[in-house]
C-alpha cells in the first residue's frame, strides 16, 4: 500500500528518510526502469535493455542488476556510492505529482531513524532534499524523452526480443525472459536518411551504448558466481537474495 | 491464348470482397510495379449483409500477412477474443447440458490420440477439460493472452468476434491506403462476355466499362457474375441442414464494465439455436431456425424469452437464407467467394474462414496466364467442393448426435435420409476408432481438423469402443500429457487476465507488435 501526499515544509518539517541503498528499502530489484539521460553512467556497469510494463504492455528501458526476482547484485556498491545508482533507486520514497514533489509516507524509507532530514531547522530544504529535487528534474523529462526514443526505435523495427540464459557455478541455471534489445541486423539495413536522423537526435549514441552494455551480462553472471564462494570479502555476510522472490 | 493475368477485378465490397482484395494485393505487392492491379467495384447502393461475427484463428495470420495492426483491428472493428464455442442444450436439452468446442488442440495432439485414454480411464471429467485448458478459461471469463503478449501471438489459441460492417470498412481503408487496391464506387449494369464465355469487362453506371483478366464474384447472394451471367446453378442443402431463417438483434451490456464472454454461446432451442457473442460494446445475438418447424412469431418469442424481460423493447431483424453453395466455384475467368459461393447457417463460423481459404488459394495459385487458368480452376473447384462437403457434414454432426426428441425439428434431424452417406459411414467407423491423424482429414488446410470432430463427438456423449490392450503402448505418455494439461490449466488460470480487463487495456494502451 502507499500513502502519497504532496511534500509540505510545515507538516513534514520533522520527517526523516533512509537514503542509503538497502534490500528492505526497495533496492532489491533485478531490473530497474531507467531514462535515456543516465545511459552514459549506466552503461559503465549494467546491461541496458528493454522490457514491457506488466500492467500496460508498454516498453520501457531498464538496467539489469541481477538474475533472480528481487536480486540486486550491486547493493554494496550502491551503499558505498562506488557505482552509479539508477535515478529510480535514488529517488526513494519521492514521486512527482504534476510539477510538485510528493512523498509516500508508507514507504519503508520514511522513518524517524532515517539518516537524512528533509528540512533544516529554518524550514529550508536540506541538501538531501535539494538533491532529490535535482534528480527529479532529470527523471521527469527523462521519462518523456525515453518514451519518444522507444517510439522511434519501434517505428524503425529496431527492437527485438532476447532471452538471457545463464548457468552458474552452483549448477543452477536461469532463463530471464521478457527482455528486448536493439536489432543489430535491422540497424545495419537502415536507409541513410534514417541513420542521419538517429544521429542528429543523439539516438545513435544511445543505441550503441545499449549494444555495448550487453557485454555486462557475463560480468553480472560472474558477480553472481562470486556469491557462491565462501569467504569472499566484498560479499560476506550480505545475503544477495532478499527472499522476496 | 497466353494472355497474362494482370488485372484482377473484384465485384462486391463486403467482408468477402475486401478480404479477397487484401489477400491478393498483399501476396502480389511486388508485381504492382509491373502492371499487376487489384480493382474492387462496389455498389454505393447495396448494403452489406455482414454475415458471421465469429471467425477462426486463421484470421490472425490472414490479417498479419496483410500488414494490419491487431491493435487497430481491435479498436476499429469492435473486435474481441473468441476462444471457441459453448454448445448448450444440444445433447439432452437439460439445463446442465453443455460442452465446449475450444480452439486449442488437445495436449500432445501430434504425439498421442488421447480419446481412447480418456474413454478408458478419465471419463469422470469432460473430454475437453481432460485434454485442454480452454473450457475452464472460458468458464472463468479469462482472456487468451496478456497485455505483454505481442500482437497476433496467443497464450491460448484464439480467433475473434467482430462487427462485420465495421470490419469491411476497416479493410477497405487498409487495402486502398496501404496495399494499392483501386476502389470504384459504381453499380454494375452489364457483364460483357467473350465468345469463349470469359468475362471481358463489366459496364457500370457511374464509372464506365471496367475490364479485367480475372473476375472475383463477391456480390453476395445475388452471385451477379458466376450465377446470373455464367449460369452456374445453386445446390440447395436444406434437406440436410434445415435452418433457413434468422432473427438477429444487438443487445447492450448492463454497464460498460459488464463481464464479456470470450467464447460464442450457442444454445439449442426447439426448432433451431440462438447465438450469443460478446463484442466490447454490445452482444450480438440471434435465433437461427427452420421455418418449416416454427413460425416467425414463435421464433421471436423464443429469442425474447432467452434475452429476458429487460430487453423486451429490442426489435430483431429478420434474415432469410438458402443454405447451399454453387455447383462450381470457378468457371472460365470468374471465381466466386463469400455469399456468392454459398452460405450455411453460422453454427461454426465457417463463412469468413472459407473466404480466407478461398482468397489465399486464389492468391497463391494465381494463374500466370489464361492458358493455365483452367488447370488452377479445376484444382480450386476440387478443393472447394471438398471443403463445402466437409463443412456440411461437420455442421450436421452437431444435429445427428442429439438425444433430444422434444420437437419435430430434432427428430427430423436424425432421420437417416437427411444424413450423407459419408457422415453415416464415419459415424459407424468412429464407434470402433476415434478420429485422429490417420482419418481422412488429410488435406493441408482442413477447415475443421480431427480435433474439432473429437470435441463435438465426445462433448455430445458419443462413445467409441476402447480395448484396454490397445491403450497399453501409449498409456504412460497419455497419463503424462493429461497431467501436463492439468498443470497448464492451473498456470493459465492464475496468469491470464479477465477478458473485459484485457479489452480495456488494448483500447487504452494497445498491444505491441513484438
Amino acid at each position: 500500500m502507499s500513502n502519497v501526499v504532496l511534500l509540505d515544509s510545515q507538516s513534514h518539517r520533522k520527517l526523516r528518510v533512509h537514503a542509503k541503498a538497502g534490500a528492505h528499502y526497495g533496492d532489491n530489484q533485478r531490473f530497474v526502469p531507467v531514462v535515456v539521460n543516465e545511459f552514459h553512467a549506466l552503461a559503465m556497469h549494467y546491461p541496458i535493455l528493454f522490457s514491457k510494463d506488466a500492467d500496460t504492455g508498454q516498453f520501457y528501458c531498464g538496467a539489469m542488476l541481477g538474475f533472480d526476482s528481487g536480486e540486486n547484485l550491486f547493493l554494496e556498491e550502491h551503499r558505498a556510492s562506488s557505482a552509479y545508482r539508477p535515478l529510480n533507486l535514488q529517488r526513494g520514497p519521492f514521486v512527482t505529482a504534476g510539477s510538485d514533489l510528493a512523498i509516500d509516507l508508507d514507504h519503508p524509507r520514511v522513518a524517524s531513524s532515517g539518516d537524512q532530514e528533509l528540512f533544516t531547522e529554518a524550514g529550508e530544504p536540506s541538501a538531501y532534499l535539494q538533491s532529490v529535487m535535482g534528480l527529479m528534474r532529470e527523471l521527469r523529462p527523462g521519462l518523456e524523452r525515453t518514451r519518444i526514443f522507444i517510439d522511434t526505435l519501434m517505428s524503425l523495427k529496431l527492437i527485438e526480443p532476447m532471452t538471457i540464459a545463464a548457468r552458474f557455478d552452483d549448477g543452477s541455471s536461469r532463463e530471464f525472459t521478457g527482455l528486448y534489445t536493439i536489432d543489430r541486423n535491422q540497424l545495419k539495413q537502415l536507409a541513410d536518411p534514417a541513420v542521419l536522423d538517429l544521429f542528429r537526435r543523439g539516438y545513435l549514441q544511445l543505441i550503441y551504448l545499449m549494444l555495448a552494455s550487453r557485454d555486462h551480462v557475463s560480468a553480472l553472471a560472474q558477480r553472481k558466481n562470486r556469491s557462491f564462494l565462501p569467504g569472499d570479502d566484498s560479499l560476506q555476510g550480505q545475503p544477495l537474495k532478499s527472499g522476496l522472490a | 491464348m497466353t494472355q497474362r493475368i494482370q488485372s484482377i477485378v473484384i465485384v462486391g465490397g463486403g467482408t468477402a470482397g475486401w478480404l479477397t482484395a487484401g489477400v491478393i494485393a498483399a501476396r502480389h505487392q511486388g508485381r504492382m510495379k509491373t502492371g499487376f492491379s487489384v480493382t474492387l467495384v462496389e455498389s454505393p447502393n447495396i448494403p452489406i449483409i455482414g454475415v458471421g461475427e465469429g471467425t477462426w484463428p486463421t484470421l490472425r495470420s490472414t490479417l498479419q500477412k496483410m500488414g494490419v495492426s491487431e491493435t487497430e483491428f481491435f479498436r476499429n472493428c469492435n473486435a474481441a477474443f473468441k476462444q471457441g464455442a459453448k454448445f448448450a442444450r444440444w445433447t439432452t436439452g437439460a439445463d446442465d447440458d453443455a460442452y465446449y468446442h475450444p480452439l486449442m488442440l488437445p495436449q500432445g495432439f501430434t504425439q498421442v490420440n488421447l480419446v481412447p485414454h480418456w474413454l478408458g480411464s478419465h471419463s469422470d471429467r469432460t473430454f475437453c477439460e481432460t485434454v485442454c485448458p480452454q473450457g475452464q478459461l472460458c468458464d472463468d471469463g479469462l482472456a487468451p493472452k496478456m497485455i505483454t503478449t505481442p500482437e497476433y501471438q496467443a497464450v491460448a489459441n484464439y480467433a475473434y468476434h467482430l462487427d462485420a460492417g465495421k470490419f469491411a470498412g476497416f479493410l477497405q481503408q487498409h487495402c486502398t491506403t496501404k496495399l494499392g487496391v483501386r476502389h470504384v464506387l459504381a453499380d454494375v449494369t452489364k457483364v460483357n462476355q467473350s465468345e469463349n464465355g470469359d468475362i471481358r469487362s463489366v459496364d457500370t453506371q457511374q464509372a464506365g466499362e471496367i475490364a479485367g483478366d480475372l473476375f472475383v464474384d463477391c456480390s453476395g447472394f445475388s452471385a451477379l457474375l458466376l450465377g446470373k451471367s455464367l449460369g452456374v446453378a445453386f445446390k440447395d442443402c436444406s434437406d440436410v441442414l434445415f435452418c433457413d431463417s434468422a432473427l438477429a438483434v444487438q443487445v447492450p451490456y448492463e454497464t460498460p464494465d459488464s463481464p464479456m464472454a470470450s467464447h460464442t454461446i450457442s444454445t439449442a432451442q426447439s426448432a433451431g439455436w440462438i447465438w450469443d457473442i460478446g463484442l466490447p460494446n454490445r452482444r450480438g445475438t440471434g435465433h437461427v431456425y427452420s421455418s418449416r418447424h416454427c413460425t416467425d412469431e414463435e421464433a421471436h418469442a423464443t429469442l425474447m424469452r432467452y434475452l429476458g424481460p429487460q430487453h423486451a423493447h429490442l426489435t430483431p431483424r429478420k434474415i432469410s437464407f438458402h443454405g447451399g453453395h454453387r455447383e462450381t466455384f470457378w468457371k472460365n475467368n470468374c471465381v466466386a467467394v463469400g455469399l456468392a459461393a454459398g452460405f450455411l447457417e453460422p453454427l461454426e463460423s465457417s463463412a469468413i474462414v472459407l473466404v480466407e481459404l478461398s482468397a489465399k488459394l486464389i492468391a497463391e495459385q494465381m494463374p500466370a496466364n489464361r492458358e493455365v487458368m483452367d488447370i488452377v480452376s479445376a484444382r480450386f473447384n476440387d478443393v472447394t467442393h471438398y471443403r463445402w462437403g466437409r463443412i456440411i457434414d461437420f455442421l450436421k454432426l452437431h444435429y445427428v448426435l442429439t438425444q433430444r426428441t422434444d420437437s419435430a425439428f430434432w427428430k427430423d434431424n436424425v432421420d437417416p435420409g437427411t444424413i450423407s452417406d459419408r457422415l453415416k459411414n464415419l459415424l459407424r467407423l468412429w464407434k470402433y476408432q476415434s478420429p485422429w491423424f490417420f482419418d481422412e482429414f488429410d488435406r493441408l488446410e482442413e477447415v475443421f481438423p480431427a480435433a474439432s470432430y473429437q470435441y463435438v463427438l465426445y462433448g455430445m456423449g458419443f462413445r467409441t469402443e476402447v480395448e484396454p490392450e490397445d491403450n497399453a503402448a501409449t498409456g504412460t505418455m497419455a497419463a503424462k500429457l493429461i497431467n501436463d494439461n492439468f498443470a497448464l490449466t492451473r498456470q493459465m488460470r492464475s496468469q491470464l487476465p479477465k477478458n473485459r480487463d484485457l479489452m480495456k487495456k488494448i483500447f487504452e494502451y494497445g498491444l505491441q507488435p513484438i
